[in-house]
């Protein structure tokens, strides 16, 4: 039974730091009382850590003077500011500095969670695509040039060369429109930005605009219209 | 007890008439004492026939693997390394647990039923807690039942991981799907519904007909009207699982899956496109003590050497 030890192991370390990371919020003793009652009235799984954690609580407590300048009512939300407050640092494990691998979230709703590893893989892979190949800054109102590679051309890598209109936000998936004047028509089209088929960017000039969507250019600089 | 002497009575009811009845089990006749000593002395003494360990086997053909339960996170584009896109649903797999094992000598099937994720002691009932306290197993947030066949069967405590699947197989994902409300009926039956213009009066998006007239003189059963849609289990079938990170228990597999960000899915191997036999690791896949998870690089399926568009010309 080595998997449930080394579980149980794991999940001891995870009580004691969740204990330690939450109760250096809290200088006064009563809001420690709340903590013994807490654990006194809950089911503990771990007999073994309830003693640890309430030797930690006292020792914690006689080391930090008893200075409170909040009120009594604060005490009542203990419970609540418990969750968000220990939410903006990670509970469980201490943050580890390295950046390839993330610290143990744990969240009390799912969908928070969920939203958060979303935010970490997407910046993750935009971090990725950026140290491989140098992409420089694109807004709207850049002549830029492209070298695309078009997969389902035979891989022909082909010219872009227009102004940029529009650019949106997105992570990994952040595109920007391209308006061009090809053969006498224009044509606007759309790339992302860290698609592995952009070979090359290049800016050619930065035109000053005053909007963040050129869409009034479709009416301006259209060659089919007639006056 | 009482239950096992209520089962001793009936049986000897069976065997014997009913005027042997007035003598208690003990004082009746010697040679019919034996017999039932005999017969039911594994039942009363109740020891256990069955030893499992998490070793690994050989997977045959009619084999049946648990599944894994794993948190909805989203859905993202990632390009793979021809440069094809693929739309991806990120699987979080967060602490998989062998909770209970069911045999067929106590439950009457083989099956393993796996929790995934923490509670606080506080949120969970005294029958919930008592029968965590039970199995000796910490206190998870849901739990599923996953019929798998003998020699499948894992001890209670056993960590499942993300390296129960392999890049590249198929699975099916089931799951709660998103509610909708209280839709109409081109919404939830996917009704044609009534003409825009050209007269319709006021039944453009109305069910029409109900049925017929006097005979049968009644709408029937199942007659598809408006009403609440969504919030009901389904399964997507064969999802392509594209990479697996074992360092953080995530799983990408390509297209949707159902329900929202934040849900319990329930992932199992494909049932139509069965994978590999030899691929898989059987019954689960058990890591070795020295192996540290976090130091594992993400595992992305294999796509093959050709290139897909340079086929295409």
């Amino acid at each position: 039974m080595q998997s449930i030890r080394s579980s149980s192991t794991r999940l001891l370390q995870r009580n004691r730091f969740s204990i330690s990371n939450t109760l250096l919020r809290f200088t006064s003793s009563s809001s420690s009382e709340n903590e013994l009652r807490k654990l006194g009235g809950g089911y503990d799984p771990f007999p073994s850590t309830r003693a640890f954690d309430s030797y930690l609580i006292s020792s914690l407590t006689k080391a930090v003077p008893f200075s409170s300048p909040l009120p009594k009512q604060s005490f009542m939300y203990s419970s609540r500011y418990f969750s968000t407050v220990g939410d903006s640092v990670p509970r469980g494990f201490p943050v580890v500095s390295a950046p390839d691998v993330s610290p143990r979230i744990k969240f009390k709703r799912l969908d928070k969670t969920a939203k958060h590893i979303m935010q970490i893989v997407d910046k993750e892979a935009v971090e990725e695509v950026r140290t491989r190949r140098e992409i420089p800054e694109i807004r709207p109102g850049y002549i830029v040039q492209l070298k695309v590679e078009v997969p389902e051309n035979k891989r022909r890598v082909s010219i872009v060369k227009g102004i940029v209109i529009a650019r949106r936000n997105a992570g990994l998936n952040s595109t920007f429109r391209i308006r061009r004047l090809v053969a006498g028509v224009g044509v606007e089209s759309m790339f992302p930005l860290y698609s592995p088929n952009l070979r090359e960017i290049k800016v050619l000039d930065k035109k000053r605009v005053r909007r963040a969507k050129l869409y009034y250019l479709r009416d301006k600089m259209n060659a089919l219209k007639k006056h | 007890m009482a239950a096992v002497s209520r089962g001793l009575l009936s049986r000897i009811t069976q065997i014997f008439p009913i005027r042997s009845l007035t003598l208690s089990s003990s004082q009746s006749l010697p040679h019919s004492n034996f017999f039932l000593t005999q017969r039911f002395s594994s039942e009363i003494t109740g020891a256990p026939s069955r030893i499992i360990e998490a070793k690994p086997v050989e997977m045959s053909g009619i084999s049946k693997r648990t599944g894994i339960i794993a948190v909805k996170c989203g859905m993202t584009a990632l390009w793979d390394k021809w440069g094809a896109r693929v739309p991806v649903s990120i699987l979080w797999v967060d602490d998989n647990i062998v909770s209970q094992v069911k045999t067929v000598e106590k439950e009457g099937i083989f099956a393993l039923q796996i929790g995934c994720g923490h509670k606080k002691a506080k949120h969970l009932t005294m029958p919930e807690l008592g029968h965590f306290r039970g199995q000796g197993v910490d206190l998870k947030r849901k739990l599923r039942e996953f019929p798998v066949t003998e020699d499948a069967l894992l001890p209670v405590g056993t960590e499942l991981g993300v390296r129960h699947f392999v890049p590249g197989q198929f699975v099916d994902v089931t799951g709660i799907t998103r509610g909708k409300g209280f839709q109409g009926v081109m919404k939830r039956w996917k009704f044609k519904g009534g003409p825009a213009s050209h007269g319709c009066s006021k039944a453009h998006r109305k069910g029409g007909s109900t049925g017929q007239r006097d005979d049968p003189g009644k709408v029937f059963k199942g007659r598809k009207m408006p009403g609440r849609m969504g919030a009901e289990q389904r399964t997507v079938k064969n999802v392509w699982v594209y990479k697996i990170d074992p360092a953080r228990n995530l799983i990408w597999v390509r297209g949707q899956v159902p329900g929202a960000e934040g849900n319990f899915v329930f992932i199992k191997d494909a049932h139509y496109k069965k994978p590999d036999v030899s691929k898989l690791p059987f019954p689960t896949y058990l890591s070795p003590e020295d192996e540290d998870p976090s130091e594992l690089e993400p595992l992305v399926a294999d796509l093959g050497e050709v290139d897909p568009f340079m086929l295409a010309e």
